[in-house]
């Protein structure tokens, strides 16, 4: 008798202990639901005005789901306005300077990597390398953009293509040192045992094998090229150079704002790099932690 | 020329081929150049342009040496005001960023269903581009068309005092609850990874401790999960110290100087009023601010490294 008792009450401690773990499991659930509703909604905004008419952009209260879309937005950004060259100009810069920063910044990766340098020199420059991306953007736009105005190149992509090859070489660098690292001697030994040289093992042998680093470290590149503002606006002004992300801002600080028009071209600026970030999520607290996607 | 690092080999080397070993020795040098190269040019050399000009006033002929724009520095309101606006921005949002999100990466760290799909869409303000931000919460934050703003209306409550980016006592929090906005995602990010990489060892030795799960937390979680939470607060706090982009587009520093921060106000000084001089003098300060917690961050990568 007193077993049961104590049998039913253990029967009961367990169920609020279970209903309690129940309980907690839904709460968060309820807790994450919001944060995703929270990072997400503002943007799903976006998306509807692009796709509204003005009535329905000015509608009280907001029609959040209820409105015929409509592609009228985009037609006008991207084919009356000038959006559609700044989005080439954007893809332009963003293409060059990944590919130039990938040459260099991994040529220099294999060198701090593989060779150990006098006077413990490959550690510091790796350091040094790494330090001249802590600038902030500001502090070199104001020279930087003395220094293009004395070579005439404001207002050219080549000063874009430039200058971002300098913002992703650091972090180039640093990932492909990573990579690098993470490959054993030996696979070149063997090549270069077999009549390789240098060079031909880093082609032949080692690239291809850190071929998924190489091409997360270009997608890195290529969302801070095209996500980066402050040098694009200070070396930027004409319809011809400027890039999307400058164009943009052009048109929100405008006395009259076009709603639609600027959510359209912002959709469009947002989408590649929504593909590109899902594409390198393996890597992203690496490329983070280096100072990736920000400029 | 198999292995620089062994001088037993380099000796043997040396009698076999000595040739391609001195091409081997300065390989290094030559694949490291060009990035050195590109780097001096367009990091150090502006920054030893900046130094110069910071300390001339006047331009061209009429240039002299001098030590103004620094004196000017400590008596210019505007540049002490910009100052307090970038304090008050970064200590707002680095205290909401990490605490929501350590909050956020614990929810996630257990095996959940859905987890995947939860991490990735919590990722997504991180990523946009931070004008495309802008242009998100200009729609959402306008007084009068704005979302928030009709489904308050929508719920019966008055906006008329609710006028966020363009009031000048709410101008600043509101930009700082887009900083929260855009960049908890990426305090989650840090520490979910750091989380993740904790051993199950001392976890099980603490249930075997009877401890409660405040206590697991507390004493066996944030000691180990200390060297992540401190690389993601000096990232973000390097980040927040320069923060433009966003700011820029919500207000650009207005209304007034309610959200001037240093940036926008070096920013405003070279390239509205082309007072160059004085902007390099003024992103001096800013270096100082920002290498202080760089500093930081380089040792921290380096114990890592030696680790």
């Amino acid at each position: 008798m007193r077993e049961g008792h104590n049998r039913r009450e253990y029967a009961a401690k367990i169920g609020r202990g279970a209903a309690r773990s129940r309980m907690a499991r839904w709460l968060k659930y309820v807790l994450l639901a919001l944060a995703v509703l929270t990072a997400v909604t503002p943007v799903y905004w976006m998306v509807t005005i692009s796709l509204k008419s003005e009535v329905d952009q000015f509608a009280a209260p907001p029609r959040w789901f209820k409105f015929a879309p409509t592609l009228a937005h985009y037609y006008d950004a991207f084919y009356t306005r000038a959006f559609g060259q700044y989005l080439l100009t954007s893809v332009t810069v963003a293409i060059l300077s990944t590919i130039f920063a990938l040459t260099l910044g991994t040529l220099a990766a294999y060198g701090l990597s593989r060779f150990r340098l006098r006077a413990n020199l490959d550690r510091r420059l790796s350091m040094w390398i790494l330090s001249t991306r802590m600038f902030p953007p500001i502090v070199t736009a104001v020279p930087l953009f003395l220094m293009m105005r004395d070579l005439r190149l404001l207002n050219t992509i080549s000063s874009l293509v430039i200058v971002y090859t300098a913002l992703n070489l650091p972090f180039v660098v640093w990932m492909m040192r990573g990579f690098f690292r993470e490959l054993p001697r030996e696979l070149e030994e063997a090549a270069m045992v077999d009549g390789d040289s240098r060079l031909g093992a880093l082609v032949r042998v080692v690239l291809p094998l850190v071929t998924p680093g190489l091409a997360a470290t270009a997608v890195f590149c290529l969302i801070v090229s095209w996500n980066e503002f402050l040098l694009a606006l200070v070396l930027t002004q004409t319809d011809a150079s400027m890039t999307l992300p400058v164009g943009i801002a052009g048109r929100v600080t405008q006395y009259e704002i076009k709603w639609g028009v600027m959510s359209a071209a912002g959709v469009v600026a947002m989408i590649p790099i929504l593909v590109f970030a899902m594409a390198v999520q393996r890597y992203l607290v690496r490329g983070l932690s280096l100072g990736a996607v920000k400029g | 020329m198999i292995q620089q690092t062994s001088p037993r080999r380099q000796k043997g080397e040396q009698s076999e081929a000595p040739p391609s070993r001195r091409r081997d020795t300065s390989l290094p040098y030559l694949l490291i150049a060009p990035t050195i190269a590109v780097l001096v040019g367009l990091s150090i050399y502006p920054l030893i342009y900046a130094v110069k000009i910071s300390l001339q006033t006047g331009s061209g002929e009429a240039a002299r040496w001098s030590l103004a724009n620094f004196a000017r520095l400590a008596t210019d309101s505007f540049f002490l005001e910009a100052l307090a606006h970038t304090f008050i921005y970064a200590a707002g949002a680095l205290t909401f960023e990490f605490l929501l999100g350590l909050g956020l990466a614990v929810l996630l760290d257990r095996p959940l269903r859905g987890r995947t799909l939860f991490r990735s869409a919590l990722l997504i303000p991180m990523m946009l581009p931070p004008v495309v931000v802008g242009v998100v919460w200009r729609l959402m934050l306008n007084p009068d068309f704005g979302a928030i703003n009709g489904t308050l209306r929508g719920a019966g409550i008055a906006t008329d005092s609710l006028t966020w980016t363009a009031s000048p006592s709410l101008a600043l929090a509101s930009v700082i609850a887009v900083d929260i906005w855009q960049w908890t995602p990426f305090m989650f990010l840090v520490l979910l990874a750091g989380l993740q990489a904790i051993p199950q060892e001392p976890y099980e030795a603490a249930v075997i401790d009877g401890s409660s799960a405040w206590q697991t937390f507390r004493h066996v979680t944030l000691p180990l999960l200390k060297p992540a939470i401190l690389i993601a607060l000096l990232l973000r706090t390097m980040d927040l110290l320069r923060v433009f982009d966003q700011i820029f587009i919500l207000t650009e520093g207005g209304p007034g100087f309610s959200t001037e921060t240093v940036s926008l106000y070096i920013y405003r000084t070279a390239f509205r009023f082309s007072d160059f001089g004085y902007a390099a003098a003024m992103s001096f300060v800013l270096l100082v601010l920002t290498n202080i917690v760089s500093v930081g961050y380089i040792r921290l990568l380096q114990k890592q490294e030696t680790a």
